[in-house]
């Protein structure tokens, strides 16, 4: 190995390094936070357990709004790159991933709530706190996970062989049903975990749209405005394990159809 | 007509139109041969529905499908690459177009894959399968849908040349047992030799020539159809004939009052049809007694010297009054024979020259 490529080698370990410490060592507070707590009792407070429970609800219910309305936006923007206007709806479709999250909390209360002119005809529906306000917030942050992971999902085998199965006598459903969804699978469930880790976790559109009832993100942040860290740990040590498991699942799911990582996304 | 007809069929493109086309192709097979870039692949996407011509009508059996979508026109279409589905097992691959109503059944299923030599990869997955392998499970999903016309783009041209010989020989008999009509699109003079009950010559997107093989080969060449030259004898001239004796690895087969031996042995009875390069034939005056197992009598109609040859000639000769042949030999050579149009000499080959191109089993 000559001296440059050396230092080159030592510099990409050396910058790594730094970074990947600067990822883990905040997780060196759960420590911190078991030591301090007494962290199953406080689990039993049932507004906790219903946050809980109501975020991988409501996060499971966007996850398959998601998969039945923006598989469909993802294979429209793969396939149909080349016709104008396609860039213009990529764009459109981006904006929930960086617009910040209470800009579409408020963008969504105006469109949905009391003030809004479509709502105001029918005032016997009220989409703001409820439920619905929730997976209508979670949907709308978490929709570019499950569209981009879908378009590089549909763009990762050769297009032939759609072309293929239509000219074995199958017709443009079929051939979606039959040949691009098995062959964009991996890329779809990756979609899949991605937004719903995302819509667990969404707060400041939920917050803005629906503060009521209780996700698991609006406990943390109440708890904290309430009591401090200390009342807010628990529900914090949920929503680690939660991610943490949503996680796992996506790394061993990666790791067994590809062999890699994150491959399967390319 | 039964079969397929493309009456008037343009499509443009820039820089570049195609057309008009007009084309009836019966139970045959149909060598469509030209340049890259004549608009061979184009022709078989218009016939398959992948593109839309802006002109003319494409008929089969009598019916207009122009404007008919790709999945209803029982068009069967084999590409350069085999296109199997790789979440898909080698058996649902090819079962993947069989419809309820009118496709084969289970029995002419496995004949069909006992007849290619893959019944024996069914349950197998696509990763890992050779080339050949998978165009052979490409072509038995496409003849599982009973297709009513089939379109082959040089399927064969990505595969090593032994995939390359079994396959043809593979190609011609299926084909000519459902004797459906077939456009096959090669620049390989191979191809053409194995496969061709006809051919036509596409170029600069017009179709410049068609003939039956038997007349391709014939020594009044068309010497102003354009391509015709850069492609017949290229390679090698074609022998075909009926095997009259086998055996002892050596089978010898007849044209017409000459007979010709090559290596191995084939059924008494069957057709086989030899390449011979023109640079392994010698010219001789005499019927030279030599260890070459070949020795023919021709009469010699031309002599060219190629613009782009260095040092050598080609030298057209006439076998049996109709088949032409043609040998590359040095100029120096000629002079020294002292051969001339018009003289009868004899061409000597080996046994083992020839490349056996075409081997057909006559019931």
């Amino acid at each position: 190995m000559d001296v440059k490529n050396h230092g080159f080698n030592l510099a990409v370990m050396g910058l790594s390094l730094v970074t990947v410490s600067y990822l883990v060592f905040p997780l060196t507070a759960i420590f911190i936070f078991i030591a301090s707590t007494s962290i199953p009792s406080s689990l039993g407070r049932p507004e906790i357990i219903n946050a809980f429970l109501l975020s991988a609800s409501t996060a499971t219910v966007s996850t398959t709004l998601l998969l039945v309305f923006g598989i469909p936006v993802g294979y429209l923007l793969a396939r149909f790159r080349h016709i104008p206007g396609v860039s213009i709806l990529r764009l459109l479709v981006f904006l929930p991933l960086v617009l910040p999250p209470l800009a579409s909390g408020a963008l969504l209360l105006g469109a949905l709530g009391p003030i809004s002119p479509i709502m105001r005809m029918f005032p016997m529906i009220d989409l703001t706190q409820s439920v619905t306000g929730i997976i209508i917030a979670q949907t709308y942050v978490a929709s570019p996970f499950m569209i981009f992971a879908a378009e590089i999902a549909f763009e990762s085998y050769d297009e032939s062989l759609e072309r293929v199965s239509r000219l074995l006598g199958k017709s443009r459903f079929q051939t979606f049903v039959h040949v691009s969804i098995p062959l964009a699978k991996n890329g779809i469930i990756i979609g899949s975990i991605m937004s719903w880790v995302r819509a667990v976790g969404e707060l400041g559109a939920t917050m803005m749209l629906a503060y009521n009832p209780h996700t698991i993100s609006i406990q943390i942040f109440e708890d904290n405005a309430i009591g401090g860290l200390a009342r807010a740990i628990p529900d914090i040590f949920l929503s680690i394990i939660l991610s943490i498991t949503a996680l796992t699942i996506f790394w061993l799911y990666s790791a067994k159809f590809t062999k890699g990582s994150f491959a399967m996304m390319k | 007509m039964t079969g397929l007809e493309l009456v008037n069929v343009i499509k443009k493109f820039p820089g570049f139109t195609l057309g008009p086309i007009n084309l009836k192709v019966e139970p045959e097979v149909r060598v469509v041969i030209g340049p890259t870039g004549s608009g061979k692949t184009t022709i078989l996407n218009l016939i398959s529905g992948l593109l839309r011509p802006d002109m003319g009508s494409i008929l089969l059996n009598d019916v207009n499908i122009t404007n008919q979508p790709l999945e209803i026109r029982k068009i069967g279409y084999l590409f350069q690459k085999p296109f199997l589905f790789p979440h898909l097992r080698v058996y649902d691959n090819i079962i993947f177009g069989k419809r309820k109503d009118e496709s084969i059944g289970d029995s002419e299923i496995m004949a069909l894959l006992k007849d290619l030599g893959i019944w024996r990869l069914c349950d197998r997955k696509i990763e890992g399968l050779s080339g050949g392998e998978m165009q052979k499970i490409s072509l038995a999903r496409m003849l599982v849908t009973k297709p009513k016309v089939i379109l082959m783009d040089e399927p064969l041209s990505n595969l090593d040349e032994l995939s390359k010989r079994n396959l043809r020989r593979e190609l011609r008999m299926v084909l000519k047992e459902r004797n459906i009509p077939t456009i096959y699109v090669t620049h390989f003079e191979h191809d053409v030799y194995a496969l061709a009950d006809t051919i036509s010559i596409l170029y600069d997107g017009r179709l410049v020539y068609s003939d039956t093989l038997d007349g391709c080969l014939k020594v009044q060449k068309p010497s102003s159809v354009p391509y015709y030259f850069d492609f017949f004898g290229a390679e090698g001239n074609f022998i075909e004939g009926i095997v009259m004796q086998s055996g002892s690895g050596i089978a010898k087969f007849r044209y017409g009052a000459q007979t010709i031996e090559i290596l191995g042995e084939y059924p008494v009875g069957s057709k086989v049809g030899i390449l011979i390069r023109p640079e392994d034939i010698i010219l001789s005056k005499q019927a030279l007694k030599t260890s070459a197992r070949n020795v023919l009598l021709v009469k010699i109609v031309d002599i060219k010297k190629p613009a782009e040859s260095i040092g050598t000639i080609k030298v057209y000769m006439m076998l049996e009054k109709r088949l032409c042949l043609v040998a590359k030999i040095t100029e120096e050579a000629r002079l020294e024979i002292g051969i001339r149009i018009g003289d009868e000499l004899f061409i000597i080959f080996k046994a083992s020259a020839p490349t056996i191109v075409r081997e057909e089993f006559l019931n």
